[in-house]
């Protein structure tokens, strides 16, 4: 008898989210298998990987990390237009950096005239990353909601804290929810279970499980990411069948490992590789234990991401 | 007693009672919803009620004017039954009739059920007794000494070689035969050193036995006082109404004044360590025994000299302490204590389960291993007769006490051929689970919520303390019992998870228990310590201040029941069994005198199995402290159970965090866990 390589027998299925309208809508989850395990199931969409932008110029970012948004870096428009058109972004992941109140504090109304400047602008789906404050965000995100109706945008990071607020404006404008919880398979549970009993539709759900750089973490998300994998597809653990985004690319940009220059310590290398590497290889690592959408910040790591998921898909 | 018919419109709901019940009681119990604010007291004047039919007696009240009287108006709080009746509750509960219309409620309600009927096979035979005795006088023919004649008499009455005698007695001995003319009582103790005579009084005194037992909690002490001479004719090993409970003639309980040294057992143990602190503690929870000693003393009309003996059972830090040994390295890994060997003569031999409780007494010649004889009560400071002996239960582990051996023994489970899951909900939650082969036992430091710790208005289960209580779906006012039924003074254990279940019933918080501020009700409100539901107004309280249930509070009590279930869960795990494999589950704990099981399920506390395998026996430990008393065989069995449960420390199980943050939540994050729970929910949501 010819060797039958064992399967998994899966129950579960990842519920799909569309995000956007239009031509350029993407399409994440829908999978009936593990990441890539397309030879025991079926998984219809690709990882997605999303450009981030900042909504204001950022301070602090390592010279070859703004080099290829220099000439665009200052606002916020052009720089999705570019990433967009000179990137091939599929989604812009907006960054409300400059409304954090730990930092610029710039209030909510004069942050979300730039949310509705750049949604008008781009035809792609539009994430909108809050700054993880839950009383600001409370604000900010409802706001942001608001002025992008119509546009099935997705607003998040969504916490036990402040899920009721964001989440009755969410049903309210038909957007899409980023369920935001610390690294935990249960926490990650109930936040989808109140949001369901808020009424929040299935379709509308993306999960964060917190994500960690590599060597920063990493293999903590991972493990989450797995389980709540696990659960979803195995166990039949409704409330975890949603696609996974993780907002990896600050995470990484703030290492050590990726601010160090060669001159710093010659045993590390050249600073730009290296730097690549560490993001396109903590995305790729990610999307391996089932993210569905990965956020990302320069444009060859970017393109490394993506040419792996393609042949991954083939 | 004669049984009647009560019926509740307009709900059109039936229930029996008793001649003489409360009707509001009545309603309570059936799921019959009437405004109650102030616990039955009859101040409140909101349970009015109309008596359509049947006989009733209610004082007049003036909450109810003279013509309301006439046409029948009540208030259910001050009205009893005296046969079939037909009571219509007006207007206000009547807004959504289709809310009220739930499954109707059987007997849902667990009153405490502290019998010693669960053990089998065992007779009335106390370690500590009382024997008459009618000695020869001396004469020419006949001069042995004082205490040789004793020495014949009681080995020709009761075949005993090994006797031993208190050496302090000798010194009375002389006197007392002369002046009681040779008609003495001798007071005996056993245990695995032989018989020791104790004390020798003139007279006849038999029948002036007493024994009292005590449960040493890290917050309450309580105390029963119990006449084993009385009983010691009964044999119970044929009867099933055993008549034991008649025995029992006071009980009582306090708060251990070691409270005022730290709340938990951690800050105690770190008290000890200080100069003169462990005498501090000792002195303090010995300061209590006395004076529950003499108010169980003056409740019975006993004198301090009949009490023969003491029992106690704790956790392992409180026995550590009550005894005056320093429990330093409980506290400190790998927590060792100085001892678990139960204070009581006693020897563990063989299996846990052994069939000979009867009779099986302390002359066991296969027992091993160090014993520690009883202590005289005196000379750790309780203040009773100069010869009461002091026994302490056996304990496990440095977090699993004498006070869960006690409720194991107490129980039976240990005897049973099913699997038992004992849950004792006090402080630490401490859950057993096993069958008379195998016990297993784990503590989840729970924390003291149910027993009014950490929770702004909780209290113990005594007077004016919420007992059980109520929230009406629509118009979220509550209906609310106190124990004693006078004006509430804050909520017991028991009061609290009737809240909180009604709470979510009605939607007034979320799952993950948090207050929803869009319902149409005044009671929840901002209030210093952030959302709030006012159980009762400042007005209808005795304590002159708005009781409430604040997030905070219902925070804890999801702490508190999320580490009781993951704990239950860990041992289930442990031993490869499933919740529904269980027989019986066995409920423990000083937080009421009832427990509502389909409440505690709503939030997640207990499993959701059939009702008819709870059984809730209130303070475990009593129970098999009383036990202890009664007849000396338990003594060895203690020490059986103590040295044969596997405890399973929780604070190395990984899989317990993670069963713990899922059972945070209410029910629980597992909601396929609680189908008929959700299921609720979600028609009454």
């Amino acid at each position: 008898m010819a060797f039958e390589i064992p399967k998994i027998r899966y129950t579960g299925k990842i519920q799909e989210v569309a995000v956007g309208t239009g031509k350029r809508a993407v399409r994440v989850g829908g999978a009936s298998c593990y990441p890539f395990y397309r030879f025991e199931g079926e998984m219809p969409n690709p990882t997605r990987v999303a450009f981030e932008v900042w909504d204001h110029r950022p301070e602090d970012w390592q010279e070859w990390a703004v080099e290829p948004y220099k000439d665009v870096i200052h606002d916020p428009v052009a720089w999705a237009k570019k990433s967009i058109d000179a990137y091939g972004a599929e989604v812009i992941a907006l960054q409300l950096k400059s409304a954090d109140p730990n930092g610029m504090d710039r209030p909510a109304d004069e942050v979300v005239r730039v949310v509705q400047d750049v949604v008008n602008a781009i035809d792609v789906p539009l994430i909108i990353w809050g700054t993880a404050n839950d009383e600001k965000d409370a604000d900010l995100l409802r706001k942001a909601a608001e002025v992008c109706e119509g546009k099935n945008v997705a607003i998040g990071p969504v916490s036990e804290k402040n899920y009721k607020q964001i989440g009755a404006m969410a049903i309210g404008y038909g957007q899409i929810v980023m369920a935001s919880t610390p690294i935990d398979v249960n926490l990650a549970k109930q936040l989808n279970i109140l949001l369901g009993n808020l009424g929040m539709p299935d379709e509308k759900v993306l999960m964060d499980p917190t994500t960690g750089g590599i060597g920063y973490g990493l293999e903590y998300s991972y493990s989450v990411i797995e389980r709540d994998r696990m659960a979803a597809l195995t166990q039949e653990d409704v409330k975890l069948q949603h696609p996974v985004i993780c907002n990896l690319a600050h995470e990484v940009w703030k290492t050590r490992e990726s601010r160090l220059k060669r001159e710093d310590d010659e045993k590390l290398g050249d600073e730009l590789k290296r730097s690549i590497l560490m993001e396109s290889i903590t995305a790729m690592s990610l999307a391996i234990a089932g993210a569905d959408i990965v956020i990302m910040r320069h444009p060859e790591s970017a393109k490394l991401v993506k040419e792996m998921i393609g042949e991954l898909m083939k | 007693m004669p049984v009647y018919t009560i019926k509740f419109l307009p709900d059109d709901r039936a229930a029996t009672a008793s001649d003489g019940e409360n009707l509001l009681e009545i309603a309570m119990r059936s799921d019959v919803h009437i405004n109650a604010s102030c616990g039955g007291n009859g101040t409140c004047g909101k349970c009015r009620v109309k008596v359509m039919r049947g006989k009733t007696s209610a004082p007049m009240h003036p909450k109810v004017s003279s013509k309301d009287y006439d046409e029948g108006f009540r208030l259910a709080c001050m009205t009893t039954v005296h046969g079939e009746a037909v009571v219509e509750i007006p207007l206000e509960s009547q807004v959504d009739r289709s809310a009220l219309r739930r499954k109707a409620g059987g007997s849902r309600v667990l009153s405490s059920f502290s019998s010693t009927d669960f053990i089998k096979g065992w007779a009335i035979d106390p370690a500590v007794s009382k024997r008459y005795i009618e000695l020869q006088r001396p004469s020419v023919d006949d001069n042995v000494s004082d205490l040789r004649r004793l020495e014949r008499e009681f080995q020709a009455k009761y075949g005993r070689a090994d006797i031993a005698i208190d050496f302090s007695v000798l010194k009375t001995l002389n006197r007392t035969f002369r002046d009681a003319g040779w008609k003495v009582t001798v007071t005996v103790v056993e245990s695995g050193r032989g018989v020791e005579i104790i004390n020798v009084e003139p007279g006849n005194t038999e029948d002036r036995n007493y024994s009292i037992v005590f449960d040493i909690g890290t917050t309450t002490v309580c105390a029963q006082i119990l006449d084993l001479a009385s009983c010691s004719v009964v044999k119970i090993a044929e009867h099933r109404d055993n008549g034991l409970d008649l025995c029992t003639l006071a009980e009582s309980s306090d708060y251990n004044s070691q409270i005022r040294y730290g709340e938990d057992v951690i800050s105690r143990i770190m008290y000890a360590q200080k100069e003169g602190g462990l005498e501090e503690l000792q002195k303090a929870v010995i300061r209590t025994m006395n004076g529950l000693i003499s108010e169980l003393l003056g409740m019975g009309n006993i004198r301090a000299e009949d009490v023969s003996h003491i029992v106690c059972a704790g956790n392992t830090t409180m026995t550590h302490l009550l005894l005056g040994i320093c429990p330093k390295y409980i506290m400190l890994a790998p927590y060792t204590p100085v001892m678990t060997t139960g204070v009581s003569g006693a020897a563990a031999s063989g299996a846990i389960g052994s069939s000979r409780v009867c009779g099986d007494n302390s002359a066991d010649t296969s027992s091993s291993g160090i014993i520690i004889p009883p202590v005289r009560a005196k000379e750790i400071g309780v203040t009773l007769n100069e010869n009461a002996r002091l026994y302490v239960f056996p304990c496990v582990s440095s977090y699993v006490g004498g006070d869960i051996v006690a409720g194991v023994i107490g129980s039976g489970m240990f005897q049973k051929e099913n699997v038992t899951l004992y849950m004792d909900i006090g402080t630490n939650g401490e859950v057993v689970l096993g069958n008379k082969d195998w016990l297993m036992c784990a503590s989840c430091s729970a924390g003291p919520a149910f027993e009014g710790g950490g929770i702004k208005f909780g209290m113990r289960a005594g007077k004016g303390a919420i007992e059980q209580a109520r929230i009406h779906p629509v118009t979220y006012e509550p209906m609310v019992l106190t124990i004693g039924r006078t004006k509430p003074a804050g909520i017991c254990g028991s009061g609290l998870i009737d809240i909180v279940a009604g709470l979510i019933e009605t939607g007034l918080i979320d799952q993950n228990g948090k207050f929803r501020r869009d319902r149409d009700t005044e009671r929840v409100r901002h209030g210093e310590d952030g959302y709030e539901y006012v159980v009762c107004y400042a007005p209808e309280s005795r304590i002159e201040r708005d009781i409430v249930i604040t997030e905070v509070d219902i925070d804890n009590l999801v702490r508190t029941k999320a580490a009781i279930y993951a704990g239950c869960k860990v041992l289930l795990d442990n031993a490869g069994l499933s919740y529904s494999e269980l027989e019986k589950v066995i409920i423990a704990g000083g937080f009421g005198h009832y427990i509502d099981v389909e409440r505690a399920q709503v939030i997640g506390l207990l499993p959701e199995l059939p009702l008819e395998r709870f059984i809730f026996v209130g303070n475990g430990s009593l129970l098999g402290a009383r036990l202890f008393s009664f007849s000396k065989g338990f003594l060895n069995q203690a020490e059986r159970v103590a040295r044969n449960m596997t405890n399973i420390e929780l604070s190395n199980s990984k899989s317990f965090v993670d069963e713990f943050v899922a059972a945070m939540f209410l029910p629980h994050t597992d909601q396929s866990l609680f189908p008929g729970v959700m299921e609720r929910l979600r028609n009454g949501g």
